[in-house]
């Protein structure tokens, strides 16, 4: 039994203007010690899934409307409120993306880490001001003794951001969400604070979420990695695997969409075309048609489920060899993927039903 | 015959300000409290300016013989204890409290537009003179400024207008000088200026439609607060003075001493006191929300 | 800290001199000749003279606002021309009645504005935070002389609950010590003498009260709404906190800044207010002095009340900013 099983997660939320539906059925499981990474653009519903299975989600719009969550067999959606609380910080554990806002202005760092230690455990004031020093040192903070008494503000980001791990990780919880960790930061300390993550985490043995919309990130620090879009998953791989033979159009026109050191000069980029998807309207067929180079006219109206590539084979969903599994109707060939583009002789994407293309205006102009 | 070619439209532009007010003024009218603060106003107003033809009275002259009647169908809301019909008198005094109010705001924003300006677009040395002056008028609180102008300048019209414009000044000018300290650092004024826009240009496109919406809203709820310190000063006794010119404050302190015996005299005074306060008010927060550009479509 | 303290103190002195010069010119730019002014009714030639050379109007400009500055430096604030007495002892058997009636307000707009804005910032749009948006629009839109009447006419005059004039009942001869008519009460060690006060209070304090009360309320509520939608609360429940913990140490905690703000300002208010409100209720207290002496022409109590209102401001405006950089710790260093 893996330590986190979600299944059919559902999340919308209900507002004045309509339903945004921004989780629509996402499946997938953690292993004890494992890092996944959860990759995509804004609004795919990466964080939403998280703070969901969190119960975190700003109310009361906020709703998870269908699915499972199993933190090692207990049913997560079903607890009382003040039984997750017992989990969170202790079993469960988030960090945030801006560290600026993500800690409280007007209390002193010592506050804030002891009231989390002591809120789940029996410390004394002194002992848990002596761990708070402790995992400030574990971090990296020099001087943890004085920087305790210190308030955010008179932090740098990075500075700040090593203080939120630190919080997390002080009860050893099972399971660390960080939710864009590195996005607010300075490159290069990004790289800084994503090298303290992987190896705390990976001397105390904490599975971890890694959440971000750059592949860079994900590539050195995960072993699998689910692909989201407009709120669902249409590619799940071990890491290596992905990045070697990308196999669904999004992940194919991610990959493409960065510019590398190794390409062949005067090669163009090829983005994606088109927009993100208006999530206030629940989709019909595959989310990513509207973008896709390689829709058939079945994608219109079919939502592929997540299939492994290659069939015949017991599927697995963690670890090392985890299954490659994609959502895609008509999957680019592993030279299409290299290529970027659809290589098939007269292949043209199939338009949306009943559209008409209207791209230029047309001025008569006396002759 | 023509040959067909391909023409670009040409961007949509110059409708930025123009837009947003008419964008507020949708806003402001879809918003139910603003409405009834709308309502309130023009109740207000045209009693105002109809007062000769809602009332036959003259507002100044009554018979004794006639004083503190009860509301009846000759005199819709009594007498007083000079026998002047009630209803004429609280026309009236909207005419007097709505130009005394409104002048007063004008005064105030005239002087705070030049403080704040000069402050805010000057900068240096003559912003730190300024603020200072505006700190020690910001020193005597509310409507103790404006009556020790009163007494400094004695009772009238046009002293009432100048120490309740006085006290407001303070607050216009920190908007304003406010308002245009950020907008130097913004963003789009730096990238007119990188353009090559002139200063006064970057100024009176750029900034100042910025920086006079809330000098608009701050204006509107300053209307309501001017009514009630002008009435205010009416009934401490420093009011205009004019025993013919009927004013609610100096009304409701000529009232006070029957308030057993003849309620109505305070009432109707003062409810009028109240709705165009309310009415004020409601606008004024009705249009801060219709003029904040982040909640834009 | 400390550094801040002596800079804001500092920063105050400039705004001091600033209002003695304007209120040493208000005396001397009133129409007309400043002893004749002064005088009003009782202007004879020897008394002109006099005054003159007690003010030493012969002299030039600056000497005169020096020799204005050196007696308020002694604590001299002139005497009214009306009964002779000094600004100073009057004021102190005066300033204590305002003290209560300031008090009052501040007790009724605090104790019921915070709690009442922070439940409804904790349930916005609810039945609460309805009814608490009808209260404060009435709450700023009344004036405290209609509030005052009509509170007078409903308890006083219809329900005969609670008293309408003064600060107690004569009838029960409390003999006057310290001023405060609590205190007074008190000393006497008869309960009916406190309770007669204090029910006393209770009219004008609403009064007076009401529009900070009505500011208070809206502003706590938005700050209680603008923190709860913060990142580090989100934070906060992350970690497990309870939900108490939360509300105290994480809303509130941030919430309490840009009420300490308004609270400082809303004093300004009071004492202003406290001049209408005086009048109504006929306390004798600093705020109807001022509208007497106006309205006597008693130019020198003007010019030194009006200083001494300014000066009170003033100082529980630094005390307020002292307070907010204590509980703001971003501010301290700036």
């Amino acid at each position: 039994m893996a330590l986190l099983e979600i299944e059919g997660l559902v999340v919308r939320f209900r507002t004045h203007e309509g339903t945004i539906h921004a989780v629509n059925g996402v499946s997938f499981q953690v292993d004890e010690g494992e890092t996944l990474g959860l990759v995509g653009e804004s609004g795919c519903g990466k964080s939403v899934t998280s703070l969901a299975l969190m119960r975190l989600l700003p109310s009361p719009a906020g709703h998870v409307e269908g699915g499972r969550v199993r933190l090692d067999g207990t049913e997560l959606l079903d607890l009382t409120e003040a039984e997750m609380r017992d989990l969170r910080g202790r079993e469960l554990a988030m960090i945030f993306q801006d560290p600026m806002t993500s800690l409280n202005p007007v209390l002193t760092i010592a506050e804030q880490m002891v009231e989390t230690i002591r809120a789940h455990t029996q410390m004394t004031a002194e002992q848990a001001t002596a761990r708070a020093v402790e995992l400030l040192g574990m971090v990296g903070i020099p001087r943890p003794e004085t920087r305790l008494k210190a308030f955010p503000h008179e932090f740098s980001g990075g500075m700040r951001q090593r203080v939120m791990i630190a919080m997390a990780l002080a009860l050893h919880p099972r399971l660390l969400i960080a939710d864009e960790p590195t996005t607010a930061l300075d490159v290069t300390i990004q790289a800084q604070v994503l090298e303290l993550l992987r190896a705390l985490t990976a001397d105390s043995g904490t599975a971890v979420i890694l959440i971000t919309h750059d592949l860079g990130v994900v590539a050195g620090m995960t072993r699998r990695i689910n692909v989201m879009y407009a709120g669902y998953i249409v590619e799940t791989a071990p890491t290596a695997e992905l990045f070697a033979h990308p196999a669904h159009p999004y992940t194919v026109g991610l990959l493409h969409s960065i510019p590398r050191l190794d390409a062949v000069e005067g090669e163009p980029l090829i983005p994606i075309e088109g927009t993100p998807p208006d999530q206030r309207r629940a989709p019909v067929g595959c989310p990513f048609a509207p973008r896709c180079a390689w829709r058939l006219a079945a994608c219109w109206s079919t939502n592929p489920p997540l299939e492994p590539l290659v069939t015949g084979m017991p599927v697995v969903l963690t670890g090392d060899r985890a299954t490659h599994r994609i959502a895609c109707l008509n999957p680019p060939t592993p030279e299409e993927a290299a290529a970027g583009l659809p290589l098939r002789e007269g292949f043209v994407a199939a338009p949306a039903p009943g559209s008409v293309v209207d791209e230029l205006a047309i001025a008569e102009v006396p002759a | 015959m023509a040959a067909p070619s391909i023409a670009v439209t040409p961007p949509v532009s110059q409708r930025a300000s123009r837009g947003l007010w008419r964008d507020a003024g949708r806003r402001l009218l879809r918003n139910g409290p603003a409405l009834i603060g709308l309502t309130c106003i023009l109740v207000f107003v045209l009693g105002a300016i109809l007062a000769p033809v809602l009332s036959s009275y003259d507002p100044s002259l009554g018979q004794l013989a006639d004083a503190r009647q009860t509301p009846s169908l000759t005199h819709l809301m009594g007498t007083d204890l000079l026998g002047r019909d009630e209803f004429a008198r609280v026309l009236y005094g909207a005419r007097l409290s709505l130009q005394l109010g409104t002048i007063s705001v004008v005064f105030g924003l005239a002087f705070g537009i030049v403080i704040g300006a000069a402050a805010g677009g000057l900068g240096g040395k003559v912003d730190g003179v300024l603020m200072r002056i505006v700190d020690v008028l910001l020193a005597v609180p509310g409507i103790l400024l404006a009556i020790g102008i009163v007494a400094w300048l004695g009772r009238g019209q046009i002293q009432i207008m100048l120490a309740v414009g006085v006290s407001y000044t303070p607050i216009f000018a920190r908007l304003l000088r406010g308002s245009l300290l950020a907008l130097r650092e913004a963003d789009f004024v730096l990238a007119g200026r990188s353009i090559g826009a002139s200063r006064l240009r970057i100024l009176v496109r750029h900034m100042l439609p910025n920086a006079l919406t809330p000098l608009i809203v701050q204006a509107t709820l300053a209307l309501a607060t001017a009514i009630i310190d002008v009435a205010g000063l009416g009934f401490l006794g420093l009011g205009p003075g004019d025993p013919r010119v009927a004013e609610w404050g100096e009304m409701l302190t000529d009232s006070a001493r029957f308030l057993q015996y003849a309620p109505y005299l305070i009432f109707f005074p003062a409810a009028a006191i109240v709705i165009s306060a309310i009415g004020f008010n409601l606008v004024g927060d009705g249009l801060r929300e219709a003029l904040d550009p982040r909640l834009r479509r | 800290m400390p550094r801040y303290i002596v800079r804001r103190i500092l920063g105050a002195i400039p705004i001091l001199f600033g209002l003695s010069i304007a209120l040493f010119l208000f005396l001397h730019l009133l129409p007309g000749d400043p002893a004749t002014a002064i005088l009003g009714q009782h202007a004879t030639p020897q008394l002109i003279a006099q005054v003159r050379a007690n003010l030493g109007l012969d002299e030039p400009l600056y000497l005169q606002y020096l020799g204005y500055l050196g007696r308020l430096l002694h604590g001299d604030l002139g005497a009214s021309f009306v009964d002779s007495r000094t600004v100073v002892s009057e004021f102190a058997t005066k300033f204590p009645a305002t003290i209560e009636l300031t008090v009052g307000a501040l007790i009724f707009a605090i104790g019921l504005g915070i709690p009442l804005g922070r439940l409804a910032g904790r349930h916005p749009n609810g039945w609460l935070d309805g009814v608490l948006t009808v209260v404060s629009l009435f709450g700023i839109s009344v004036p405290i002389f209609v509030l005052g009447y009509a509170m007078v006419y409903l308890f006083g005059v219809e329900l005969h609950w609670l008293p309408a004039v003064g600060q107690a009942d004569p009838r029960l001869g409390v003999p006057t010590v310290t001023h405060f008519a609590i205190i007074d009460a008190a000393l006497t060690g008869r309960p009916v003498a406190v309770v007669d006060a204090l029910a006393h209070l209770i009219l004008p304090s609403i009064a007076l009260g009401t529009i900070p009360f009505a500011i208070i309320t809206r502003i706590t509520r938005a700050a209680v709404i603008d923190v709860a939608n913060e990142d580090y609360v989100r934070t906060a429940r992350a970690k497990g906190l309870t939900e108490q913990r939360v509300d105290r140490r994480h809303i509130m905690r941030n919430a309490w800044l840009p009420v300490t703000t308004i609270i400082g300002l809303e004093v300004g208010g009071l004492l202003a207010g406290a001049v209408i409100t005086e009048t109504v209720f006929a306390w004798n207290g600093v705020g109807s002095w001022v509208v007497s002496a106006v309205e006597n022409h008693d130019y020198i109590v003007v010019q030194s009340l009006v200083l001494i209102f300014a000066v009170i401001f003033l100082s529980v405006n630094l005390i307020v900013d002292i307070g907010y950089a204590y509980l703001n710790p971003r501010i301290r260093y700036a």
